[in-house]
């Protein structure tokens, strides 16, 4: 009896970047306390967007501008 | 905002979305009360802090506690504020500039955050500006805790459970548990300090 070949699946594809993260995972992301991220945002240092509930998300090229700042 | 569980108690619901949420939220729980204490304590002593910083600006400054700010002038560390953050002064011809400057460990860079030559006029400043971060926290706490119960529990209105947490974030005391933990962070930090 013939066996049919397995056909190799590829490799799944990276999951895309996020563009922007919470609060907490943009502190995370800089080792610091959620005070310091509401501080800098306060002070204009990090610019964020609002989700449609209201909430705040820090877009990743602002992390990224903030760390090239740093 | 007042806690609306004391008025009607929780539908078993609310109980069991106010207890995740709680769980979902620890984090914001432990940490918005030990930075509401903070400014509190800044705001409390005031006072003290800028006579203190007075008292300093007629004394002369030991050398190590002068340092280059992002203005290119040299300022005199008069007390912490807080992790990081320094109340200065600066002597000029006729009394002294005052400021808070904030200092990046990372690089070494000294940021004047607010400045004036009132002491209590700049720490005034300082802690508005805290004020109102605390103001951006809570209105962002409340949307996600909001969304967060509704994708949990769809189709139910929970605004009490929301208020009801807002409300215990914003007002409850800081464990000593808690403050302890928190001070043994901020000594031990290792990220970024902004």
């Amino acid at each position: 009896m013939e066996t049919i070949p397995k056909t190799e699946t590829p490799p799944n594809p990276p999951p895309p970047e996020r563009l922007a993260y919470s609060i907490q995972e943009a502190a995370d992301m800089l080792g610091v306390n959620y005070f310091s991220v509401y501080r800098l945002i306060q002070r204009g240092k990090l610019k964020p967007c609002r989700a449609l509930r209201g909430k705040l998300l820090v877009p990743r090229t602002e992390l990224l501008k903030l760390l090239a700042t740093e | 905002m007042n806690n609306p569980f004391e008025h009607r108690r929780p539908t078993e619901l609310e109980d069991k979305a106010h207890a995740e949420a709680v769980r979902h939220f620890a984090g914001h729980l432990k940490q918005f009360p030990a930075s509401r204490e903070a400014v509190e304590r800044l705001e409390r002593d005031a006072d003290k802090i800028a006579l203190a910083a007075n008292r300093a600006a007629s004394k002369p400054t030991p050398k190590e506690n002068i340092i280059q700010a992002d203005d290119g002038r040299q300022w005199h560390k008069s007390l912490d504020l807080m992790e990081n953050i320094r109340f200065c002064h600066r002597p000029i011809s006729y009394g002294a500039e005052y400021a808070v400057v904030e200092h990046f460990p990372a690089h070494g860079a000294n940021e004047i955050l607010n400045r004036g030559w009132n002491a209590t006029e700049v720490l005034k400043a300082f802690t508005q500006g805290l004020r109102q971060t605390l103001q951006v926290w809570t209105e962002d706490v409340s949307a996600q805790v909001r969304e967060f119960l509704s994708e949990q529990f769809p189709g139910h209105d929970l605004s009490r459970v929301a208020d009801a947490f807002i409300h215990k974030c914003t007002t409850q005391a800081v464990s000593q548990k808690h403050e302890l933990t928190h001070n043994h962070e901020q000594k031990h930090s290792h990220g970024v300090r902004i």
